[in-house]
Parts: structure tokens; C-alpha cells; sequence
């Protein structure tokens, strides 16, 4: 990419190659392989330890320094809090219907389900935490000392009032959670304040809500049309069959492509919104990737899974991280002599949570 | 005796990066910025952090965020004395790559060893009072949906002992489900559904049915199968999602096909013992495989279809079953045709079972 001719200053670079980042993922790869999988961990740890050594801020680069053991404990702690308890759950309201009582299974499900939705609050909010904690420039890290219980909360009825008005209120859902949840985070002395605002997603958000309905509405305005001249498709012989496939094809591909691209469209948005709105003391920060950007992006990641029949997929962490950090833009200033050591707490336990429900990063 | 070597150090306090001299001092060391000295510091606190670049970066155990950046090559006097890059993780490291690949390997296969042989010979070790509880908790009166009839219930207890030896620990029952199906349960549950006996066309058809679940009991392969699949869960734990399920169910299915297979050898040997003719058994079957469509494949036992469904096809069944007719055996039918019409209308004349099994609360 050419980022850094276009933006010489730019407060995050990234130095790292690819065949680097290949000599940490293909061993991962082989490690993980034999160790039914335990290996994971660790091997997320290597590649966070190498990207991070890769990115500078300003002068100094960032430096990881979580514990592949740490991942391992918070997965353990999952599965014997979360796993076993629910599968425990999950085996009794079988019985529960065999038994005939399937009210009360129902019941018994829908509070497992109920207290799911809670935990992947709290794990979005932890995840984040536990990121910031391990993550030092210059010496200092960041953290929070809220443990996420109340934000869990906050994620169960927001999201609830996002979906209840036939979903319109979604972006509002997104911007308010991640205001709640970076307003909670500091860095060094100084706490983050998120102020992102959400009305300006709604344009992109409703476009990318009506497509399904465009495409319904023009596939019965057709229908119609069609009925009214008195002639179905098939009735024009050859030509109407080839102009009805044709039809077909242009709605499959409208379908699997334009309804991505509008989400992409809305998604680009809504994190240059959420970033945008981002404070740190006297820095301001910015995500500067278009949705272009954003398009051309997912087209070579697909392009570099599919030609190397799935093994680039390891390269996934490396493209993301890259993609992430060429676009971001800090402005102001620091005074390196304010910046001092974070107080907060430091669990000794990873992502379990947000590991064992597989979301996604920031 | 003392050495001196310059290094960039933090000192977790501030973020001020300081050009420092590092002055060894037996296991100790000092660090002097201009005329100030701090420590001193024990080596053997010292702790591996990260590579950053060329650069290795070490910590001080119970000092967040000190650290010492040492660029280029280190000394070899003070090499000696500073911890050993951390690589691949502790265990890797000490072994080397390849040796360790070769380690973690074969630990996971004589775990998946384990896993899948011990259930053979752990399953009979398991009391037959947990078992009991097992099935009574599973089971229960299977929410008032057993069909009872005295003529009913004493065609369906001949039928039990004809093929079994201690018919006093099944537990056999007519549920009114309009299911083609029967299922093996802990603690000697047998449930014949009520579908299977409107579709079967002789009392030899369920009798083979019947001889194949008791086979299952008699195998022990109920409890077999819940201590495998326990045990693919907590080993396959540590892969994520999609793939340790496919693994997990790949597995499964390959030992409950040999499950299956196993049934049916003890069912043939108990219908001949009970000098019942297998023939209904496998019209049975050529019935089933029209219905899964295995009827197509006969000869081909090895099918993709046969590898990925759990039953061994229908189809083949049906084959195994008419190569066990005796010629010449003067089979007796396993009912008599009142018996047989008393045990088929059971769940028609008992109104007071329920049936189905949905929500119908009464």
C-alpha cells in the first residue's frame, strides 16, 4: 500500500513484512496441529508480540506482553464456569422434556440464553481490558479498574432497545456501547472519553436496511408488470427464458454482493464515527480507511484465502493488524514527563470469555 | 570488578526514555544516568519481555513497566547474566521445534488413544446403580407417553424374554410417538416407538428391532458412547468450533457404526436362538433403505453415504440379516397374530397415555 507516501506523518507505522510474520505463523500453524489445539494460545500471543514490535507510535514501538498462559487459563476458567455449568443445563431440560415438563425446559433455556447474552457483554468489555493492560509504549500501559459486570448490563438492554424498533436503532446500540465502554479505559494517568455521535450513521444504516426491500419491491414491480402485459416470462419463448435467467443472475449477485457492499458501506462509517469521537488528554484520534478501502481490503483477503486454498488464512491476524494501523491518525501532543505509570488493576487471566465466544477484535 | 554497558531503559514510572549505564556488579547490577545511581538490582529478577526490532527488551519482576532495551549485539559477559529469549513458549524452546512437534504429537495421539479405546473397558466398570439413575432421570415415565394395556403389556413382555436371557433388568416400553424409530437408554431402557409398530408388518420385524436395541444394552454401548463422547469433548476441548466438531462427530460416528454393527450381530444370534426368522428383519430394512435411498448402493459398502451416516446403510443390513436364515429351520412367529394385534393397537387403546411431543399441556 502507498499509506505512507500519502500521510508522511502519520503517529502509527508499521514496519512488518509478511515472510516475517510467516516464520511466526506457519510453525503456530504446525504447533497448534499437533496439540489438538492447545498451542492457540500461545501462538496468538507470538503473532500480538510480533505486530505490536512492528508498530510505532510516534518515536517508540509498542510492545505486547501477555502470556500465552494467561490465554490458556482464561479458556480453562470458561469451560469449567461457563461450559460445564451450561452443558449441565443443557442435559437436564433434555430430561426435562423427555419427562414431560417442557414449559419448564423452556424456561431453563431461555435463562441460559438470557445469561449467554450477558456474559458476551462483559467478555467485549474484559477483552478490551485485558488488551490495553498488556499493551506498553514507553513503559506505561493501559487498563480499567471497572470489571465489566455493569457493562454487560448496559450490552443486554441497549441492544434490545436497538432491535426493538424493527432494528432501526442499531447504530445507536454500536456508538453508545462503545462510548460505555472506551469511557471506562484509560492509558497511563490519563482516562479515554468517547463522545462518538450516531445520527450520522443513519443515512449509511438505512440504505444498507432497504436494500432487501428494494430488491423485493423491484422483483414484484416486475412480477407485475409482467402479469399486467399479459405474458409471463416463458410466453416471449427463448428470449424471455434468457431475459428471466439473466434477471435471476443479476438478483443472485445483487443479493451476495450489494447487500455486503452496503454493509461494508455502514460498517466503514460507523468505525470512523467510533474513532473519531475518541480522546486520550490532549490526543484526538482518527480511523482514516474509506469504504473503498474497506471493500478492496475484504476482496484480497477472500483473494489470498481462496488462490492458497485456506493456508492464507494465518495470514489473516498480519492483515488485519496492518489494515488497522495504516489507518490510524492521532493528533496533538504528548507530554512524555505527564505520562505516567497506570494505576489499575491487572487481571492475571486473558480473553477466556470473548475467546470462548469467538467475537471479534476492538 | 565491574563492567559497564550503555542501554535505553523506562522505569515504569514515566514515560521518559533514559540512555543508561548498566554496571555489573557480581549478580547484581546498578543503572547511572549521568551522576544519579539506582539499585541495585538483582539478575535474577530480570525477565525476557520481548524482541523489538534487533532489539531484546527485559523486565524487572515487581516492576510494572521497567524495562531494558538492549539494541545490537549484547556482550557476552552480560549475555551470561540476563535471561534466554523467549521464542516459541518454555516447553518449545527447551526442547527445540522439532523435537517438540514430535513430543506434543504423539502425547495427542495416545490421548485420542485413550479416549476412543478405554470406553470398551471403562463402560462395565461403571456401577449399574448409576447406570439405574441415569436412566431414571433421562427417562422418568417419559412424561405419561408409555402405552399400557394388560394384553399389550404381556405380548410385549413374551417378546422381551423370548430374546433375552434376564429380561428382569430391561426395561422395555411402547411410547406414543409417531416416530420409525427405537432407542437403547441407560439403565436397560428400551423404547420401541409407537410408529415403528403401525409400519412393521409382522411381530418377526419388531422382534429384530427389538433383539438390535437390547443388543446395544447388552453391549453396553449407551454408556460407551457417553464416556466417548465426554471424553472427545475435553480432549478436542482446546480446537475451535467448526473443525473439533466435524473431528469430534467423525470419530463418534466411525465407533457407533461399529456400535451398530455389533447390535446386529447380537440380534441375529437372539431372534435364532429365540427360533425367530430374521426374514421380517431384513424386509424391514429393504423397507428403510428405500426411504434413505441407500437402495441404489446395495453392494457398495463403503459408499460416502455409509462412511458419514451413523446406521450402517439399510441396504446392507437387509443383506446381512437374510444371510443368517437357516435353511430349513422351521422358524415359529414371535407373536401370536392376537398377540401381535394387541401389542400393534396398545397405544390406540390407551387414551390416558400422551402423545406426541410437543407442548400439549392437558
Amino acid at each position: 500500500m502507498s499509506d505512507e507516501q500519502l500521510q508522511p506523518h502519520s503517529a502509527f507505522r508499521f514496519h512488518g513484512s509478511w515472510q516475517e510474520f510467516a516464520r511466526i505463523a506457519f510453525p503456530n500453524l504446525l504447533l497448534t496441529i499437533v496439540t489438538l489445539g492447545i498451542y492457540r494460545f500461545w501462538a496468538t500471543t507470538r503473532e500480538r508480540e510480533y505486530l505490536w514490535s512492528k508498530t510505532d507510535f510516534i518515536d517508540e514501538r509498542l510492545e505486547w506482553t501477555g502470556r500465552g498462559m494467561e490465554l490458556f487459563i482464561g479458556f480453562i476458567m470458561v469451560l469449567l464456569l461457563i461450559g460445564l455449568p451450561f452443558f449441565g443445563i443443557q442435559l437436564v431440560s433434555q430430561g426435562l422434556i423427555f419427562q414431560g415438563a417442557p414449559m419448564l425446559a423452556g424456561l431453563l433455556t431461555f435463562a441460559m440464553f438470557l445469561s449467554l447474552f450477558y456474559l458476551t457483554g462483559v467478555a467485549y468489555f474484559r477483552a478490551l481490558r485485558y488488551r490495553l493492560s498488556r499493551t506498553y509504549w514507553r513503559g506505561i500501559r493501559g487498563g480499567s479498574d471497572d470489571p465489566g459486570f455493569q457493562y454487560g448490563l448496559s450490552y443486554m438492554w441497549k441492544w434490545v432497545v436497538g432491535w426493538l424498533p424493527l432494528f432501526l436503532m442499531v447504530p445507536w446500540a454500536m456508538i453508545s456501547l462503545w462510548n460505555d465502554r472506551w469511557n471506562a479505559m484509560s492509558f497511563g494517568p490519563h482516562r479515554f472519553s468517547a463522545n462518538a455521535q450516531w445520527t450520522p450513521l443513519m443515512k449509511r444504516y438505512l440504505l444498507f436496511y432497504l436494500v432487501p426491500f428494494l430488491f423485493l419491491g423491484g422483483a414484484v414491480i416486475f412480477g407485475v408488470s409482467m402479469a399486467a402485459s399479459g405474458s409471463a416470462p416463458d410466453a416471449l419463448g427463448d428470449t424471455g427464458m434468457a431475459v428471466g435467467g439473466v434477471l435471476a443472475v443479476v438478483a443472485v449477485l445483487a443479493f451476495y454482493i450489494i447487500i455486503p457492499l452496503a454493509a461494508l458501506a455502514f460498517y466503514s462509517k460507523y468505525f470512523r464515527m467510533a474513532v473519531g469521537g475518541l480522546r486520550l488528554h490532549t490526543l484526538e484520534f482518527a480511523f482514516r480507511a474509506r469504504a473503498v478501502d474497506w471493500v478492496l481490503f475484504f476482496l484480497a483477503n477472500m483473494a489470498i484465502i481462496i488462490c492458497t486454498l485456506g493456508i492464507g488464512y494465518i495470514f489473516m491476524p498480519y492483515r488485519n493488524w496492518k489494515f488497522f494501523v495504516e489507518h490510524m491518525e492521532a493528533y496533538g501532543e504528548i507530554n512524555i514527563d505527564e505520562l505516567t505509570q497506570s494505576q489499575t488493576v491487572v487481571e492475571k487471566h486473558g480473553e477466556g470469555l470473548l475467546d470462548a465466544f469467538d467475537v471479534g477484535a476492538i | 570488578m565491574s563492567a559497564f554497558f550503555d542501554v535505553a531503559h523506562y522505569d515504569g514510572q514515566k514515560a521518559v526514555k533514559r540512555k543508561v549505564e548498566v554496571q555489573v556488579v557480581g549478580s547484581q547490577f546498578y543503572l547511572l544516568e549521568n551522576e544519579r545511581r539506582t539499585g541495585p538490582f538483582a539478575f535474577s529478577d530480570v525477565a525476557y519481555v520481548t524482541k523489538q526490532g534487533e532489539a531484546d527488551v527485559y523486565g524487572l519482576v515487581g516492576h510494572d513497566g521497567w524495562r531494558l532495551i538492549l539494541s545490537g549485539p549484547v556482550p557476552s559477559d552480560l549475555k551470561g547474566l540476563l535471561p534466554a529469549p523467549r521464542n516459541y513458549g518454555g516447553w518449545v524452546d527447551r526442547l527445540g521445534l522439532g523435537k517438540a512437534v514430535i513430543a506434543f504429537a504423539l502425547t495427542s495421539a495416545a490421548a485420542i488413544a485413550v479416549v476412543l479405546f478405554s470406553p470398551q473397558w471403562l463402560a462395565p466398570l461403571i456401577p449399574d446403580s448409576v447406570d439405574d439413575r441415569l436412566g431414571d432421570a433421562l427417562v422418568g415415565d417419559f412424561g405419561g407417553r408409555f402405552c399400557h394395556t394388560p394384553a399389550g403389556d404381556a405380548a410385549l413382555q413374551k417378546l422381551v424374554a423370548s430374546l433375552d436371557d434376564a429380561p428382569q433388568d430391561l426395561r422395555v416400553e411402547v411410547a406414543k410417538i409417531d416416530m420409525l424409530n427405537a432407542v437403547a437408554l441407560p439403565g436397560g431402557n428400551v423404547i420401541l416407538f409407537d410408529g415403528l409398530l403401525k409400519q412393521a408388518r409382522s411381530p418377526d420385524e419388531v422382534a429384530g428391532v427389538l433383539a438390535h436395541e437390547i443388543g446395544h444394552v447388552r453391549e453396553k454401548h449407551v454408556m460407551q458412547a457417553l464416556l466417548r463422547q465426554m471424553g472427545l469433548a475435553v480432549v478436542l476441548g482446546g480446537v475451535d468450533g467448526n473443525s473439533g466438531a466435524m473431528v469430534n462427530n467423525m470419530l463418534a460416528m466411525s465407533y457407533s457404526r461399529n456400535a451398530e454393527a455389533e447390535a446386529d450381530a447380537y440380534a441375529m444370534k437372539a431372534l435364532g436362538s429365540a427360533n425367530i426368522s430374521p426374514v421380517g428383519t431384513a424386509s424391514f430394512f429393504d423397507r428403510l433403505s428405500q426411504l434413505d435411498g441407500s437402495a441404489g448402493v446395495v453392494k457398495d459398502n463403503a459408499g460416502i453415504t455409509g462412511y458419514l451416516s451413523s446406521h450402517p446403510l439399510s441396504a446392507s443390513r437387509k443383506d446381512a440379516f437374510e444371510k443368517s436364515i437357516v435353511k430349513g429351520k422351521n422358524y415359529k412367529p414371535a407373536l401370536t397374530p392376537s398377540e401381535w394385534a394387541e401389542l400393534k393397537t396398545m397405544c390406540t387403546q390407551d387414551r390416558k397415555a400422551k402423545s406426541g411431543f410437543g407442548f400439549d399441556f392437558n
